[in-house]
Order: C-alpha cells, then structure tokens, then sequence
C-alpha cells in the first residue's frame, strides 16, 4: 500500500515533466522528400536527443508570412530555398542562424546563408534521350551543345520561368562562369541571354512548369534534350527509362532547413538544425534521394556507386554555377516579367 | 417570353407575404461579409500601397505589356471554354433527358467523373494520350489519317481540352434539369404544326433552356477565370493565365501589393465584362424566359426521335467518349509497377493500391475530405437556397447588385481569400481545425448554390404558387408541397456543384489545414516538386469506383421501389 502510494507520488510528481518534455515540429513538403527526410534525420535525431518531433506539410512562403505576421507559428524548421528564401528574409521571416548557435564553417562556401541552414544540393543540367543519342555516337555535354541544333536534332523542353534558364543561355554563349551574373545584371547581358533562348524556341517543344513534365517528355520521346533537375531524371534513371544526365556542366541550387520568426521551440529547431549539417548525418539523406551532401567531409561516409548519381561532389562542381539566390531576389521580377515577354512574342 | 408569369414577376404581390426578403438575403449576406469581405478587402488594399495611398502597382500593370496580354488571353480561354462545354452539353444533356433512368446514371456518372481524379492525374493522362506520341497520334497514324503528329497539347488546343473537360459538368446539370421541365406537349405541337428538328430546338428548345444554359455557362466562365494548373501543365507559354502570375505573387515573389492589384483587375474587368454582357444581350430578359410547367417530363416524341434527334443522339456519344477518354487511361496507369506514369505499363502490379491501404494518411485523409465536403453541402445548400428565394422576392432594381455580390466568390482569387482567411482565422484558432477549411469552403461553394437554385426558382411557375396560398396553404406548407418539389433539381444540381467545390479544392486547404486535418487533395498535391507519388492514381481509380458502385446501388434500390 506504501510502496502503491510513492509510486503514485513519483508518478503525479513525473507527470508534469512528461508532458512538457521537449518537441518541436517540423514542415516540409511531403511526399518522398519529406521521408527521406525523416529516415535520414527526423527519426535518429528524436532517439539521440530525445525531442519529439511533430511533422506538418506545405510550408509555403506565403503561408509563413501568415503565420510570422498573426504571430500564430507553429513550425520550428521550414524547408525551402531560392529566390523566395531572400525575398522572405527581406521581410524578416526567418531567424538569423549565428555560427555559434550553428556551426557551418565545414560547409561549401557557395551553400552558407545567415538565415538557413543548407540540408542538401540538387541541380538544374541537361537530362537526354539515350535512345536520340547513344554512346555509339556524340551525346551533348554542355549548355552549347543543348543549343547546337545541327549537331544534336531534335525537341527541347525547357522550364516556363527564367531561373537557370538564363544562366545556362549566356554560358551555351560562351561567357565564363565568373561573368554570369554580372552581365546578365546589364541591359545588354539581359538581352543577349533571352536572345539565346529566343533563337532556340522554335526548336523548344514543351516550356514545363512541373518537375516531372521534363522526365515525361523525355520518356516519351516527345523531346530529346531537357534542361530539369538531376533527381527527377534520376527518378527515370531509376524506372528503367532511355535518360542519361550530362555532367560536365551544371547550375546546382542549396535545399535550405530555416527557423520561422517566433518558432515556439528555437532551442530545439537549433539542435536539429546542428544535427543535421554534421557531416556523417549530412550525408545520409543521399542514402534516400539523388541529393548531394553540402560539405565536403561527408563523401567519406557516401559510398562510390551513390557518389556517381549525385551533382555535389568536388569533381563536379569544378564546371558548375551555384543559383544566386540573392540576385534572383533582387532581380526576380524584372526578369520573368521580360522572360515571359519573350514566351508570348 | 411566354404569357406566363414567374414567380419574380409577382415579388411584391401575394407571395410578398409568409416569406420576407431579409430573411433570405441575411444569413449568406453576413457570411459574405464576414468571411469573405473582411478578408479580401483587407488583402486587396495593398494594391493601394501599405500606408500612404499609391498607384505605383497599377502603373506597372498598364508600363509591362505582358499583364494586358496575359490578361486578355485569360477571358479569350475562359470565353472559348464556355462555348465548347454549352456546345457539347446540349447534345449530352438531351440525351440524359430522354433515356431511362440507367442510362442516365451512367451518363451521370461519366460528367462527373473529371472531378473524382485530382487535377495532377487529369492532366497527366490527358498528355499521355494527346503528346506526340501519345496514343491519339499513335491511332491516328496507324490508321493512315495523318502522316506526322498532329501538336494537340503544349498549346490552346490543349487547354482548351483539359479545361472544357472538367468543367462541362457546370453546363450538363442545369442543362439537363432544363430539359427535364420542358413540356413534351409544347414539342408534339410544334411537331405537329409541321416544324422540323431545326426548328425545333431554335424556336422552343433553345429559349426554353436558357435559363440553365446562362446559369451553366455563367459558372464555367468564373470558374474558367481562375484556372492555372491545367493551363500550365497542357498549355504553352502562350497560355498563361492571370490566376497563375496572382499565385506566383503571393507565393514566390512574396509581392503581396502587386498580386492585389493584379486581383482587383481581374474582379474589376470580370464585373464589367458581365454588366456589359447582361446590357448588350440582355442576360436578364433571357434568364426571365422559362415559366415551363413543371409537368410531364421531356421525353423522346411518340414518332420517335427525329433525324435531329438522331445527330443529338451521335454527338453525344462523341462528347461521352471525351469525357472517358482519360478515366480509362487512368486506369491502367494505377496498375503500373514503375513509378513513373505511362501507358501501357510496362509491367502490371497492385503497389499503389497496397500503399493507399497499408498507409493509414491516405484514408485519413479521404474520410477527412468527405467530412468536410458534407459539412460543405448542407450548410450552403441552406444559405443559398434561401438567398435564391429572397433574391427573387427582391425589388428588381437592387436585384442585379446583389446578385453580383452572391456570386464574387467565384470571381475572386481562391489564393486571395485563403490567405485573407488565415489573417482573419489564425487568431480564433480555427486554422488546423476542420472548421477553418469547411467555412472557406462554404464561401465558395454557396455562390454554385444560389446560380442553381436561381435559375431553377425562374423555369418555375409562380401562378402555382400563387394558386396554392389562394387555396389557402400557408407559405411553408406551400414551398414544402409545391414550390421545392419544383426547384428540387436545382437544388440537387447545386449540391453536387457544392461537393466538388470542396472535394476538389487544393488551394483553400493549402492555407487552413495541418496534417491532422489535411484533405485528400492537398495530400495528393504534396510531394509534387519533388515526384508524382503514383498513390494518388491509384487514390483516384478507388474514387471513381466507389462512385460507381454508390450510384449503381442506388439505381438498383429505386428499380425496385
């Protein structure tokens, strides 16, 4: 009866304290992304710290915006990344990540952001038929070979918004990588890049808009070229169909992990946040999808047949541009305004 | 059109009495105004600058050529939609209105069945038969018809296809209760008087189906202004539509002021559009046509279907075949073994199936929709039959303004209101709840409603009502006994209406619901930048089967009462 009384005693003095026990929740965008996600890192880190942690889906920018402004956030780490990270960080939606609450010195310069932890690199190349072009003969390995209509015939698709697309245009034109962005910040560059694509439309069959429309047109044989991102041709890859992806040059863009202005649990988003960039938990998520580590260090624990599918390793990012976030959120809508002009010419 | 006299021409007479306009008009009136003005003017205003007045925003619309453009190519798609699907309703419609009742159901089933596939796999079996070598130009060339093939989608034709597909059903309903209270006796005498099929539908059919046929097209035209996913997806880049560049606005580029003022052109051009369409042809006087007695349904005439009838009969089995088309490629896609989609698979297994089962998400998430989509039904069904009647109760010269008003839902951005909705939720702690998305909902849907239900109070003959409150029948008793067994197709047409709106909504439940009170749409849109998850096919065909059986049952239990 005594030792039923202290048990009930510890267990009303336990009670308070299991309830309170440290969680945090997590928003990404569902689907196979998101489980990789919580193989790679969700699940090991609750086991090794203890902190549960809670999922929600569709972290739209907008959606953040929303929750930041009505002070109603329930999210302690978004993902996202591009042009719409910076713009959202203009309107200070996001926490300012110091090193000393997170270390990033390991990570590749190109992926290090004061408001974001990078989780991941994919990258925008060209993606072939190998049925139009077989390792018999040439296969296309730079952007001016996806604009060198004589030499490799036949469709294109390309995306329907300028980001990557511009980029890969003045590089197929012959400007060094350095150059990109500072010419295609003058009137002159702009022009010279949406000039390139112009010159390339009649040959673009399908302007895509969906991630997967490129992989499907490829597939289908509606197209023999695409420029698209490397996991989505690996998908192909994968089931079996007729794409191989060209390597030697390629503009790869940083997946980013973020902390919501007024996260109720900072301190744990910021210990997942740590977890998750160390190198040998980085480099698990590549165990999951065609997605390369952002630090050097974690190729140690990537074994070779996984290395060759995936766009982050030093080899490969000697030829590659890195997406400039900033000038994308600066430039933004200037460019897809004069890019979507060129479309309906 | 006729002597007859509906029940609007008697508003303020005898029916005046037992049913106050107020009553109608206030409940949906003070929905609108909280849940759907509120938010949205407060969004809208930062088209006017964030504290001091401007009309920078507006200045950049009329200085870039691509808004005007894009603005433009918005009505000239929605208006060619509209066309194509009362084109090809009212062969579909009149042979659903002359059939028997299992024929019916079928075709029933084939006009709605666009909505039971999400949007994602629409799309996508519409491209793996249309693309170039896809199986219609496979056809098409083994068949010796064309040499090279033919470019049907990335462009307008393509659009026009996937949009005329899914939203041809908003013109079928109407259509087919229009049909339904034509008077076979106003036929057989025009038959007889020796007029031919031609004459026929110009001279009686056609007036006589307007209402519908407005109330239809009406709702495909709204509805077709907010289409972006299938432009994008099977147009080409000249086929981008304005409700894409507002989203990308809101969401992208995060420039809220200038995606407001893209939306208050958009809801200021639609409303001109309409007022000059309602002067110019004189939208009303059509609608007030009708007045059919609601008696002895329209059948095929005892000589028989005309050569006229005949034609209807050919077309529609053409429209029938387009509406399948993808449901039947949908099918054998879910049964593939590669996640990537194609046709034919290339090896055939029940994967997709095991997963929607063995993962409890997805089943969550389906029996969450349908909650939320009954909710949905009953709760505007209420509100916009009321509004309906006090509408039509109302003075003529306020009428038209309040009728705009019931139906800006439509017209209005979904994106637009479901951000203005979480401003005005966040704070009740609805958002994440079931509640949160049903009332979004409810707004939307409740405008399908009261067009429905409008349209169906105007084909009604108000001496009926008339001679029941003379005889004595107290209003309620009246609109029980009389007037709603009248306006019941209506009502049933804006149900349905009501349903989809919900069950196939994405955007609204983008913004008000978390993963515990996600809806199947949104869990099939997740995921989507990143792979198509082939579950969602296979979500779909179970849907579509569900349907099936569900309407088959049911025509099975009324056989045998």
């Amino acid at each position: 009866m005594k030792k039923l009384l202290i048990a009930a005693a510890v267990a009303a003095l336990l009670a308070p304290v299991a309830a309170s026990a440290k969680e945090m929740t997590f928003a990404s965008w569902g689907g196979a992304y998101q489980e990789a996600i919580r193989k790679a890192w969700i699940t090991p880190f609750s086991k090794e710290s203890g902190i549960k942690v809670e999922e929600d889906t569709g972290p739209d920018t907008a959606k953040i915006k929303a929750m930041v402004d009505t002070k109603s956030v329930t999210w302690d780490v978004v993902t996202g990344g591009g042009g719409g990270l910076m713009r959202g960080v203009k309107l200070g939606l996001f926490e300012k990540i110091t090193p000393d609450m997170v270390k990033t010195d390991h990570v590749l310069p190109g992926a290090r952001n004061d408001y974001a932890i990078p989780s991941e690199i994919f990258s925008t190349l060209i993606g072939y038929s190998t049925k139009a072009f077989p390792t018999t003969g040439a296969q296309p390995k730079s952007f001016a070979d996806f604009w060198d209509t004589a030499k490799f015939p036949g469709k294109r698709t390309l995306p329907d918004a300028p980001e990557t697309v511009v980029e890969a245009a003045l590089l197929a034109d012959g400007v060094p990588m350095a150059d990109v962005y500072k010419t295609l910040s003058t009137e002159a560059g702009l022009k010279r890049a949406l000039d390139k694509i112009r010159a390339l439309k009649p040959q673009v069959a399908v302007w895509w808009s969906s991630g997967a429309q490129p992989v499907q047109a490829l597939g289908s044989g509606d197209v023999v070229m695409a420029l698209g991102w490397n996991g989505r041709f690996q998908a192909g890859i994968d089931s079996k169909l007729p794409i191989a992806m060209a390597w030697d040059q390629q503009i790869p863009q940083v997946g980013f992990f973020m902390i919501p202005k007024g996260a109720p649990n900072k301190a744990e988003a910021v210990a997942f946040l740590n977890y998750m960039v160390k190198p040998e938990n980085n480099a698990r998520l590549s165990e999951y999808v065609a997605y390369g580590p952002v630090t050097e260090q974690a190729w140690a624990s990537i074994d070779a047949g996984r290395a060759a599918t995936l766009p982050s390793t030093p080899e490969r990012l000697k030829n590659a541009l890195f997406l400039d976030i900033e000038w994308w959120a600066e430039n933004g809508a200037k460019v897809t305004e004069a890019y979507k002009t060129m479309l309906k010419e | 059109m006729t002597g007859i006299a509906t029940s609007e021409g008697r508003s303020r007479s005898a029916v005046g009495r037992g049913f106050p306009v107020w009553l109608g008009l206030a409940p949906f009136a003070l929905v609108l105004a909280v849940l759907f003005a509120a938010p949205v003017l407060s969004l809208l205003r930062l088209g006017f600058g964030e504290g001091a007045f401007t009309l920078a925003q507006f200045q950049r619309l009329i200085d870039v050529p691509v808004y005007r453009s894009v603005l433009g190519t918005t009505f000239g798609i929605a208006g060619l939609v509209t066309g194509l699907s009362v084109l090809a309703s009212y062969p579909l419609a009149y042979v659903m209105a002359t059939v028997g009742p299992r024929t019916r159901n079928l075709l029933l089933i084939l006009v709605l069945l666009p909505f039971w596939t999400s949007a994602l796999v629409r799309t996508t079996a519409w491209i793996i038969l249309l693309q170039s070598n896809g199986v219609v130009n496979q056809l098409l060339m083994a068949g010796g018809l064309t040499s090279s093939p033919i470019a049907f989608v990335y462009n307008l034709s393509g659009v026009l296809i996937g949009m005329t597909h899914v939203l041809m059903p908003f013109v079928v309903l109407p259509l087919y209760a229009a049909f339904r209270s034509l008077e076979l006796s106003t036929v057989q005498a025009a038959e007889g008087l020796g007029a031919g099929p031609l004459t026929i539908f110009s001279r009686i059919i056609l007036p006589l189906t307007a209402p519908g046929v407005v109330a239809g097209a009406m709702i495909v035209f709204m509805n077709a202004i907010g289409f972006y996913l299938t432009p994008a997806l099977m147009g080409g880049p000249g086929q981008t539509m304005i409700a894409q560049m507002i989203a990308t606005n809101i969401n992208k580029e995060l420039d809220w002021p200038f995606a407001a003022a893209l939306a208050s052109v958009l809801l200021v051009a639609t409303v001109s559009l309409l007022a000059l369409f309602q002067r110019r042809f004189g939208l009303d006087r059509l609608i007030e046509g009708g007045g059919g007695k609601a008696g002895e349904p329209f059948t095929v005439t005892s000589r028989g279907r005309s050569w006229g009838g005949w034609a209807a009969v050919a077309a529609a089995v053409l429209v029938a075949a387009f509406l399948i088309a993808p449901i039947v490629i949908v099918f054998p896609m879910s049964l593939g073994s590669s996640p990537f989609l194609s046709f034919p698979p290339d090896s055939y297994s029940l994967v997709w199936y095991e997963n929607f089962f063995s993962t409890s998400k997805w089943m969550a998430a389906l029996t969450r929709s349908l909650q939320i989509a009954a909710l949905v039904v009953v709760i505007s069904v209420g509100l916009g039959t009321l509004a309906a009647l006090g509408v039509s109760r109302m003075r003529p010269r306020w009428r038209a303004l309040v009728e705009t008003l019931f139906i800006l839902p439509m017209i209005v951005p979904v994106i637009i209101l479901a951000v203005g909705l979480y401003y005005l939720l966040a704070p009740t702690g609805l958002v994440g709840s079931i509640w949160g998305v049903t009332l979004g909902h409810v707004v939307l849907a409740t405008p399908y409603v009261f067009i429905t239900v409008r349209a169906a109070l105007k084909s009604f003959d108000g001496n009926l009502e008339l001679a029941a409150l003379g005889l004595g029948a107290s209003w309620p008793t009246m609109f029980r006994r009389v007037m709603l067994p009248g306006i019941a197709p209506g009502i049933a047409a804006g149900a349905i209406f009501a349903f989809i709106t919900s069950f196939d909504d994405v955007v609204i439940a983008l913004f008000l619901t978390n993963i515990r009170s996600r809806t199947l749409p949104k869990l099939m849109y997740e995921g989507v930048a990143h792979e198509i998850d082939p579950t969602i096919i296979a979500a779909s065909c179970l849907i579509i089967l569900v349907t099936i059986l569900v309407l088959g049952a049911n025509l099975l239990v009324s056989k045998r009462t």
